[in-house]
């Protein structure tokens, strides 16, 4: 049982006693997601002997978001050398789930590359590889993270080996570490859903430090205060305003009245719902329902300079110990390359890393944003936002 | 009575004649270390703790965070052990002593909430009475615009209590079953009624039942990572996850301390409860009481009856029946395509583990159920320790300690399987200890005075007539296996996913539709084994 390749496995239906009209239905609604295999293979299963010809229509989504795209620009992964070998890789974040079908679409293009996967929250994955490099060596060879805190937890403790200046190179240095130790492969940013029917954008204010006079949000918004975004986006107000002026914002905002949920995805739902008329969560989530939901009653909104406008990476480094230290770079390039962030864009939503290709939908581009001058390694003193956050009696 | 005194006595005999045996005191080693074995990774969290400075852990221990998570969590565990009594009792009685109507069923769906996992039980209840949730849709087009929330003590405790009253279920039944009925006649031809017949007579012999199904509800509100969480109520599991979450080891550390001195108490408390238990179990044979005719209580027996297992199984089934239809594009993702290998991965696990918790069990069951002194039971409290620590401790120790000692067994199979059987070992010891109870031991006698060897007057006598109660056992360890998710996220081989690990991936990610399937299925085959433990009394 033990060393059982998952992604090898992945097109393969067994039945299973009773179980198998179930799993099938399974295997059904992973296919009619357009994730997994499935649409890949309307038009690249024409394999040749050294792997199926995977295009760059097989990494772009579909949708009505996506429609009328430019070519991306930048390396292309048939410049880069081919994929080779067995590489085991931990994702953080259930939304890294989502990577699974890029890692997917490398392996169809390069039959002798594998990538093991272990995927598990972000913060526990890095607790885990800190032990594992304190003991003395990691079975990761890369830790690919929705989260530059849990990135920059790893760096920290000295359990990650360098990267390749081809790939740091380009990368926006706000969006890598300044020591070169992680690089950012897709961005996250912070935003404001709201109800179109119920408020204007107009209502929403430029910055997060006037949300609780707005009187248009009141006793109407939500948050998930539990989720490892939001709490990296009071680390950054921690880091740029303090912990004191941190807390009275999280206080005003309770009094002024706020809804707690379990995650941004159901904040966002709620705002396309109507229960509430904005809330606080990365953009994606947004997008994500007006993707599932044709013609919902749900817009997009940014702060300006301060925490709330705070871009997050997902981000992916090489851990110390590795003995695939040439795959693990030559991955890194990969994941960077116009394809993969092409897949960035279109699949998930996300900002992608590298000049070249643009964000989908109206999105503003990524310059076009006014993130706040922090450092993102520093997003990993997650703990004294914690403690905030239950002083607060938010948590 | 006299049929009491009568086992009493050969009781007696049984055990003055074993009590010199060589056998004893084997089984007293073995016993002890598998026990020893068990605990040895708990070792890690005094390590940890015994890291801090003296002066910084009284500041921990007595910080005002600290005091009122255990305030909460002592709530928490009185409330849901309280309300698991109040309904699993009632139930247990209705099923085995009345002329409840279709009792067949209700007493498979009394057992059967057991086999959904809390968190997914916490999930179903915050969709269907969360704002927004299916009951708030029901009721806006009537003018009902706010219903009271689902969130915090109120309902962690109702969720808790749905999906673990189900064990005093279980032990309140088989205690009933098993004791002597000819006793509560003796009690009502004495003009007692039969409140005070149940009150005098039944409820002293069943006491020990309820307290050990009480035992295992209050260890599992204890250590329950995830309803708390999602019902959003601040309890000892969450503080120490978030504290690992935040690398702070230290705190993390004192805090599990701290939850394990409160399994103590907890142990402590059913001890006592359970002193008599030894005349309890005793089987008399089939002499079971008179069926008491409900009369005109049959309809709010039935409406009872009904109403938790609407609460219990309808509805999580309903809504993840609503997840599955739901889910259009936006609830479906790539990436997390089902694979029929991640169920084999967890029925693998979840057998394995309930093969080597069974062969585990036998030694301390049988030592503590037959031993001579009061230490005799300390390797059976011993092993509910490691059923009162969260998960997400148990995972983390293993993982230091499997890093330094045992590199090669880290992220194998045979180090998640220890983790499983640490857990749920105390479940095997439990109802084989309650079988061999109800073996008399004058057959062991007997057995012996023909001339057999001690050990395999056990094997030839004992062993067959406590196969259910073994059986029973492994269903057990088998089922809460299979639900197990924080173990497993942290000790599973990398590439080598569950269908708990599936269904908590995927619900993470938002993909609610995705976890659907998965989660009906672990129901169902969890729920075969639940038939395991209900065959179980028709051949005791």
């Amino acid at each position: 049982m033990t060393g059982r390749n998952a992604t090898q496995s992945r097109r393969r239906f067994l039945a299973l006693g009773s179980a198998t009209a179930a799993t099938a239905l399974a295997g059904c609604s992973g296919i009619l997601g357009g994730g997994d295999g499935g649409d890949g293979g309307s038009d690249g299963e024409a394999g040749t002997t050294t792997g199926q010809q995977i295009s760059l229509s097989d990494f772009r989504g579909s949708g009505p978001l996506v429609a009328q795209r430019e070519a991306p620009g930048g390396t292309s992964i048939e410049d880069l050398p081919d994929l080779s070998g067995e590489l085991t890789l931990y994702l953080g974040g259930g939304e890294g789930g989502l990577y699974l079908d890029l890692i997917e679409l490398l392996e169809q293009r390069y039959p002798d590359f594998t990538a093991n996967h272990r995927l598990e929250a972000s913060s526990d994955l890095a607790n885990t590889i800190i032990e594992e490099n304190e003991a003395g060596a990691s079975p990761a060879d890369v830790f690919m993270s929705i989260d530059a805190g849990s990135l920059g937890a790893v760096a920290n403790a000295d359990a990650t080996a360098s990267l390749p200046d081809e790939a740091l190179s380009t990368v926006p240095d706000a969006y890598q570490d300044s020591e070169g130790r992680w690089v950012g492969i897709a961005g996250r940013a912070r935003a404001i859903p709201y109800n179109t029917n119920q408020i204007s954008e107009s209502d929403i204010p430029s910055t997060v430090q006037e949300f609780p006079e707005a009187a248009a949000l009141e006793n109407s918004m939500g948050w998930a205060p539990s989720y490892g975004a939001f709490q990296s986006f009071v680390t950054a107000m921690r880091l740029i305003r303090g912990d004191d002026e941190t807390m009275s914002w999280l206080q005003a905002m309770q009094d002024h009245g706020i809804t707690t949920y379990d995650d941004e995805f159901r904040v966002s739902n709620s705002c396309a719902d109507g229960e509430l008329a904005a809330g606080f969560a990365n953009h994606y989530y947004t997008l994500r329902v007006q993707s599932a939901r044709e013609n919902s009653p749900i817009g997009l909104a940014f702060t300006e300079g301060d925490a709330g406008a705070l871009v997050n990476v997902s981000g992916l480094e090489i851990i110390n110990g590795t003995d695939q230290a040439d795959l693990a770079s030559n991955f890194v390039r990969h994941v960077l390359s116009a394809e993969a962030q092409e897949f960035f864009a279109t699949r998930t939503f996300a900002y992608p890393m590298i000049p070249g290709v643009a964000p989908v939908g109206d999105l503003p581009r990524i310059d076009e944003l006014n993130p706040p001058e922090i450092n993102l390694t520093e997003l990993a003193d997650v703990a004294g936002t914690v403690d905030l956050l239950r002083d607060a009696g938010v948590l | 009575m006299g049929t009491k005194d009568r086992y009493e006595r050969l009781r007696e005999q049984a055990t003055t004649s074993e009590r010199d045996s060589s056998p004893h005191t084997l089984l007293a080693v073995v016993s002890l270390a598998i026990s020893l074995l068990l605990l040895a990774p708990l070792v890690w969290v005094f390590l940890r703790a015994g890291e801090i400075e003296f002066a910084r852990a009284v500041e921990l221990l007595t910080s005002d965070t600290t005091v009122s998570v255990t305030l909460n969590t002592l709530a928490l565990v009185t409330g849901v052990t309280v309300a698991s009594i109040l309904i699993g009792v009632p139930l247990a009685i209705l099923t085995a002593q009345t002329d409840l109507p279709f009792k067949r069923f209700w007493t498979i769906t009394s057992a059967l909430p057991l086999v959904v996992p809390s968190y997914i039980g916490a999930f179903a209840f915050v969709s269907a009475f969360g704002p927004r949730g299916v009951l708030a849709d029901l009721l806006s087009p009537l003018g009902i615009e706010q219903i009271p929330t689902i969130y915090g003590l109120h309902g962690a405790i109702l969720v808790l209590t749905l999906f673990t009253y189900p064990y005093v279920f279980l032990t309140t039944r088989a205690s009933l079953l098993s004791f002597d009925g000819t006793v509560v006649e003796a009690a009502r031809t004495l003009n007692h009624t039969r409140w005070e017949a149940f009150r005098r007579v039944t409820l002293p012999q069943i006491a020990p039942g309820i307290a050990a199904g009480a035992l295992l509800v209050a260890l599992y509100a204890l250590s329950d990572f995830g309803t708390p969480a999602i019902m959003q109520y601040d309890v000892f599991t969450r503080m120490i996850y978030n504290e690992f979450g935040a690398r702070r080891l230290d705190y993390a550390s004192v805090l599990s301390m701290l939850l394990l001195v409160m399994a103590l108490g907890i142990l402590a408390v059913e001890s006592r409860l359970s002193a008599g238990r030894d005349g309890a179990y005793v089987s008399s044979g089939s002499r079971r009481p008179g069926l008491i005719e409900l009369g005109y209580w049959k309809a709010p027996a039935l409406l009872f009856c009904g109403a938790i297992a609407s609460l219990c199984l309808v509805l999580p089934i309903g809504i993840l029946l609503q997840w599955l239809l739901r889910s259009g594009t936006g609830y479906s993702g790539g990436g997390f395509a089902f694979e029929a290998a991640y169920a084999w991965n967890s029925v693998g696990l979840a057998a394995a583990a309930a093969a080597i918790c069974v062969v585990a069990a036998l030694p301390i069951a049988y030592l503590s159920a037959r031993g001579t002194s009061g230490v005799s039971s300390l390797p059976e409290r011993a092993t509910y320790v490691g059923y009162a620590v969260p998960g997400v401790v148990l995972g983390l120790a293993l993982v230091y300690l499997g890093l330094r000692y045992v590199p090669f067994l880290y992220q194998s199979v045979i180090l998640l399987v220890f983790a499983y059987v640490i857990r749920f070992l105390p479940q095997a010891v439990g109802t084989t200890e309650s079988s061999i109870l109800q073996v008399d031991p004058g057959y062991i006698e007997a057995a012996r005075s023909l001339g057999y060897h001690p050990l395999s007057a056990f094997r030839k006598v004992v062993l067959p007539l406590v196969a259910p109660g073994i059986a029973a056992g492994a269903a057990l360890v088998f089922l809460t296996t299979m639900k197990e998710l924080p173990a497993t996220l942290m000790l599973r081989p990398t590439g080598f996913e569950t269908f708990v690990t599936y269904i908590w991936l995927v619900q993470g990610a938002g993909y609610y539709g995705q976890a659907a399937v998965p989660a009906l299925v672990l129901v169902g085959l969890s729920g075969l084994s639940m038939l395991v433990i209900l065959r179980r009394e028709d051949t005791s």
